[in-house]
């Protein structure tokens, strides 16, 4: 009852008090099955009310919150390393030690060749003999991912939650057993099981293919490459890109389509492609690798098209894989689908009632910021009595290639699909300011999708220096179904890129409802 | 506005609007008691009017058919409106008006870096004097810490990067004339008569620039704002922002006197150049009016990268010594050996010899145009907007008010500048961005309010080993859940800002904030994750203690 009065203040339409209730009543009912299941089980004893096997952004999250709403919990996790296996991993996750964080450190030293370019015309004179030591920049990094760790050690402990090392596997329903790294076994009654074991590189399968590294090995290199081969056409591919030929290396980047990172606004795609290009990335789209083979002075690396370049690394960025081959998943009962994730309900549970999974091992949006949400949602709904689905509407990305690219809500393409009226679309395509001086020929592009008839902004994308940073405020903005009205109603900040987002005054075109997008940069 | 014939004057020839500027200035001289008495009449209507809006549309309606001037019907102007000042209020205003169908002309003085009372240019402060010069030394000075960072990131050089003052300047310079040649042309392609000359009123209607007379059916003052500086002995051994954007040669120790964002931008501009930076403030605190938060935390920020703050000191005189260095003498010392004294100590609006007075246009103590809320100032064919009305003075807002003046006059649809949630940015180094009430603010208006802050070291500076660090804080009022302030210092935040200004101006909530997925890694993404109050006010604190539980803090 106390949970109706929350939810019921503020909401005056009785449809959606009405739609509201029935919620909470299924919600009631789901969480008044588990308290049944509950009752029978009460004679047992668990020794937590909660184990979570992984330790990365959505496990940590869970056991944290579930244990601040007073629940004993438990979490196991492999010992740390930099490179993932099935025996090695660590706490803190992909996120913080092969994911996120170390990427965008790397990204950040290799940003600094763009600057030594663009210095020069403000009036810099450095001598021609910059020197990059990658050691260093590995030393650091290797650093500050063992520091956060550590930070991630110390939340657990503080929150109160049991850690233990090892490799975690479902016995049965209500039974963990954790696989230290010296072989010895033990096993870990809970009336809750959380699954949240993340997902590793996948390697594509052609001859040779034991030669490529994925993005674990890439972010932890002896040695930095002078040539290298990428192959794949997703953000981790052009990230990769980014990062060593900021760092100097020569960068062939290979892909099946014609644009780089499919499923984002197709003029940002080209936008994206472009910009590549114009820091020195060779592009080869539309070409596929057939073949790697050891040479005398690298990997020889064949494409579909007949063509062979040698490289000293070659990168397969071709997609991540759940982590659930040796959970033991199948032998409880807990249904995974076609590529290995776990098939959970919206509340993050499997088809076993007392056992849930988040985060990349559900492969539903693998984000370190969704994971998060799910870990909550999760903590909450089975510990704080607060049913709670996540909500994967308006979800903001980036993607940290050197401009960066990044986006909230639909795509030109999608907001056609699901369009009932018009779609006004308005962009901007500027030189930003430091480039007229800098003199670097790289245009800021952004672009706003809106509905003509409700005027709500559907999608907003941005290419160009800040852009994650600036999308953040945008992505508040459109949760909320901000108008353009609106939007122009925001006076700017005088002189930002970001200021561009609430001066789009005019139309750029107007298309159709099911009518195919146009893009033409 | 094009379907009203009588307001567009045919193309005149020479001779015919010579005569009839002749004839519409004896025309002005007679009826000018009793137009001002009936425009008085009107202004005391409006106060009556209980709803402003409808009564205004009205007396728009009238402006707009006949000038505000019920016996000036059959007058003929040269130009619908003619703008004093282009700069960026002016410009926009004239673009406006013209796409409008008003038939429009400009003056501006002539180009210079330096303005004065008989240089100026078109473009204005903002693109000559101001954000844009601005902005590029700020890029210019920010490389010196740019290659600090990268040490951390494995980057290390031969020999330590030298910078050459007189390259920036020149391509600064370069990138200055190159925009006002652009400005020149978005008035050309909107139709707008551009004229080089000091622009002065001479009666309501009429525009004398250096002897020749132009007659408008509306006047628009947008002549901007110039420093500022005190009477004190050796003045004259100081420069302004103006100055200091031009420097013959880069300062090797600068005392800046001001505690203001100019201040604080040049102080950083400066000191990333390597130059000795003092700045001098008559208060406790730098940027006043800001955030209480923010002033301590950029302060610290900037002293860790080398900036000396003199606080409370007032300055008394500037000594030249034998050796030409300067002294400069406050209340408390001496500080000695400065190649430079900038002074950045205010901007007054560039209204004096413009004639406002003898027409009737009242003004404030410092000089700046009255206007009401649609900028008409208190002579009804005038009007004034930007820095000239010393309201909010940034670019964005005079464009603001520049394009609600041109929609209220020209375009038939009274509007007027919303000034609420205006956001706004410090280019200093750290910058800052922020939008809505100060907590101090939010406390006053809204009594109840809960404070969420985040105090940060980005993820950068753990690889710099730099000492930088990023604040945030969100100010929310606790009744309605309303965000009412935002403010931030640390890398990127003017970028940051503005998306979350829309948020803010959109009247959105905390829940709101909260609901949004972070971009990760991001140091923006902190905003959407601030889940518990560093503070809660309430005006009944036991009511603070009984609902929360949490330590109240005082206001002090």
């Amino acid at each position: 009852m106390d949970s109706t009065d929350r939810f019921g203040i503020g909401i005056r339409a009785s449809r959606a008090i009405l739609f509201l209730w029935r919620g909470i009543v299924m919600a009631r009912k789901m969480l008044v099955d588990g308290e049944l299941g509950q009752t029978i089980d009460e004679e047992k004893q668990y020794d937590f009310d909660l184990f979570v096997i992984g330790a990365g952004s959505g496990g940590v999250r869970a056991s944290r919150t579930s244990a601040a709403f007073g629940a004993k919990v438990a979490i196991c996790e492999l010992p740390f390393h930099p490179i993932s296996s099935e025996v090695i991993g660590g706490i803190g996750g992909t996120c913080v030690i092969r994911g996120c964080v170390p990427k965008k450190i790397l990204v950040y030293g290799a940003q600094f060749r763009g600057e030594f370019e663009d210095c020069r015309n403000f009036g810099w004179e450095l001598s021609d003999q910059i020197d990059f030591n990658w050691k260093k920049l590995l030393h650091n990094k290797t650093q500050e991912i063992t520091r956060l760790n550590g930070i991630y050690k110390r939340l657990l402990s503080n929150a109160g939650v049991t850690m233990f090392e090892g490799e975690g596997k479902l016995i049965d329903a209500h039974l963990v057993e954790v696989t230290q790294s010296d072989g010895t076994t033990k096993q870990y009654s809970a009336k809750h099981i959380l699954i949240a074991t993340g997902s590793r590189a996948q390697r594509v399968n052609i001859p040779g293919k034991e030669l490529a590294i994925t993005s674990d090995e890439a972010l932890s290199l002896d040695e930095l490459p002078k040539r290298v081969v990428i192959l794949g056409g997703g953000y981790i591919a052009v990230e990769f890109a980014s990062i060593w030929r900021g760092l100097g290396a020569e960068v062939d980047l290979f892909y099946r389509k014609e644009l780089p990172l499919r499923g984002f606004d197709d003029e940002m795609r080209a936008v994206v492609a472009k910009n590549l290009e114009g820091r020195g990335i060779r592009l080869h789209p539309g070409t596929n690798l057939s073949e790697l083979r050891n040479g005398e002075n690298g990997v020889r690396v064949l494409t579909d098209h007949g063509d062979e370049i040698t490289a000293d690394v070659v990168l397969f960025a071709t997609g991540r894989l759940p982590n659930t081959k040796r959970l033991n998943l199948q032998a409880v009962g807990v249904e995974v689908d076609k590529t290995g994730a776990i098939k959970v309900d919206e509340y993050s549970r499997t088809t076993v009632p007392n056992i849930w999974a988040v985060g990349d091992v559900t492969n539903r949006m693998n984000l370190t910021p969704v994971a998060l949400m799910e870990g909550t949602c999760f903590s909450k709904t089975v510990f704080g009595g607060q049913p709670t689905k996540p909500d994967y509407i308006d979800i903001p990305c980036a993607v940290f290639c050197i401009p960066p690219l990044s986006v909230v809500g639909l795509n030109e393409q999608q907001a056609l699909e699901q369009a009932k009226s018009d779609i006004l679309v308005y962009t901007s395509s500027f030189n930003p300011m430091k480039n007229t001086i800098s003199g670097r020929q790289e245009k800021t592009v952004m672009k706003l999708v809106v509905d003509s008839e409700t005027d709500k902004v559907l999608g907003a994308s941005m290419c160009g220096p800040d852009a994650p940073e600036i999308m953040q405020g945008l992505a508040v903005a459109l949760k909320c179904g901000a108008t353009k009205a609106q939007f122009d109603g925001t006076v700017g900040i005088h002189p930002s890129a970001a200021e561009e987002f609430v001066t789009m005054r005019s139309i750029t075109r107007r298309v159709a409802a099911g009518a195919k997008p146009k893009a033409n940069i | 506005m094009a379907s009203v014939p009588s307001i567009i004057a045919p193309p005149l020839n020479l001779a015919s609007a010579a005569g009839l500027r002749t004839f519409s200035r004896t025309l002005l001289v007679v009826p000018r008691k009793p137009l001002s008495t009936s425009s008085r009449a009107l202004r005391s209507l409006r106060t009556l009017c209980p709803s402003n809006f409808p009564c205004r549309r009205l007396l728009t309606a009238r402006a707009c058919t006949d000038g505000g001037n019920g016996s000036a019907d059959t007058r003929q102007f040269d130009f619908d409106l003619f703008t004093i000042g282009a700069g960026s209020g002016g410009v926009r205003a004239s673009r406006f008006a013209a796409t409008y169908g008003a038939k429009v002309a400009i003056c501006e003085l002539p180009f210079s870096t330096i303005s004065s009372e008989r240089a100026g240019g078109v473009g204005g402060t903002c693109v000559l004097r101001g954000c844009v010069p601005k902005k590029l030394l700020v890029y210019s000075s920010k490389y010196s810490h740019e290659f600090e960072e990268s040490r951390g990131f494995g980057w290390t050089y031969e020999a330590d990067p030298k910078h050459d003052w007189s390259t920036l300047i020149a391509n600064k310079n370069a990138e200055l004339q190159r925009l006002t040649g652009i400005y020149k042309n978005i008035l050309q392609n909107a139709g707008v008569t551009l004229i080089e000359g000091r622009g002065k009123i001479v009666d309501p209607h009429t525009v004398d620039i250096d002897g020749k007379y132009y007659t408008a059916r509306h006047i628009l003052i947008s002549v901007g704002g110039r420093p500022n500086l005190p009477d004190i002995p050796g003045i004259e051994y100081a420069i302004d922002s103006d100055a200091a954007l031009d420097l013959p040669s880069i300062p090797e120790k600068i005392a800046i006197v001001g505690g203001g964002y100019i201040a604080l931008e040049f102080a950083g501009i400066f000191n990333g150049l390597k130059s000795d930076v003092h700045v001098f403030i008559r208060q406790k605190k730098v940027l006043r009016g800001f955030d209480e938060e923010i002033r301590n935390f950029v302060s610290e920020q900037m002293s860790l990268r080398g900036i000396e703050f003199h606080t409370e000191e007032t300055p008394q005189a500037i000594v030249k010594s034998s050796d030409g260095s300067l002294s400069l003498r406050t209340n408390e010392g001496t500080v000695d050996g400065f190649s430079h004294i900038m002074f950045a100590t205010g901007r007054k609006p560039n209204t004096q010899n413009l004639g406002l007075e003898d027409v009737g246009v009242e003004l404030a103590k410092n000089g700046a145009v009255l206007v009401d809320e649609y900028s008409r100032t208190s002579v009804d064919s005038v009007w004034a907007v930007g820095d000239a009305t010393d309201r909010v003075n940034l670019t964005p807002v005079a464009l603001m008010e520049g394009g609600a003046f041109a929609k209220t006059v020209f375009g038939n649809e009274p509007t007027k500048p919303d000034y609420r949630a205006v956001p706004s940015a410090v280019f200093s180094q750290p910058p800052i961005g922020q939008v809505g009430l100060t907590e101090e603010q939010a406390i006053q208006e809204c009594g109840d309010v809960d404070i969420f802050t985040a105090n940060f070291r980005p993820l950068k500076a753990t690889l710099s080993g730099l000492p930088d660090r990023v604040f945030m804080k969100l100010i929310v009022c606790a009744n309605t859940n309303k965000v009412l302030g935002v403010h931030l210092c640390g890398e990127d935040s003017p970028e940051i800002i503005q998306g979350i200004a829309i948020a803010v101006k959109a009247g959105l909530t905390k829940a709101d904030f909260d609901a949004t997925v972070g971009i990760h890694p991001t140091s923006a993404e902190e905003l959407v994750t601030m889940r518990s109050p560093t503070r809660k006010f309430r005006k009944d604190p036991s009511i603070a203690m009984d609902n929360s539980g949490i330590e109240f803090k005082s206001q002090s």
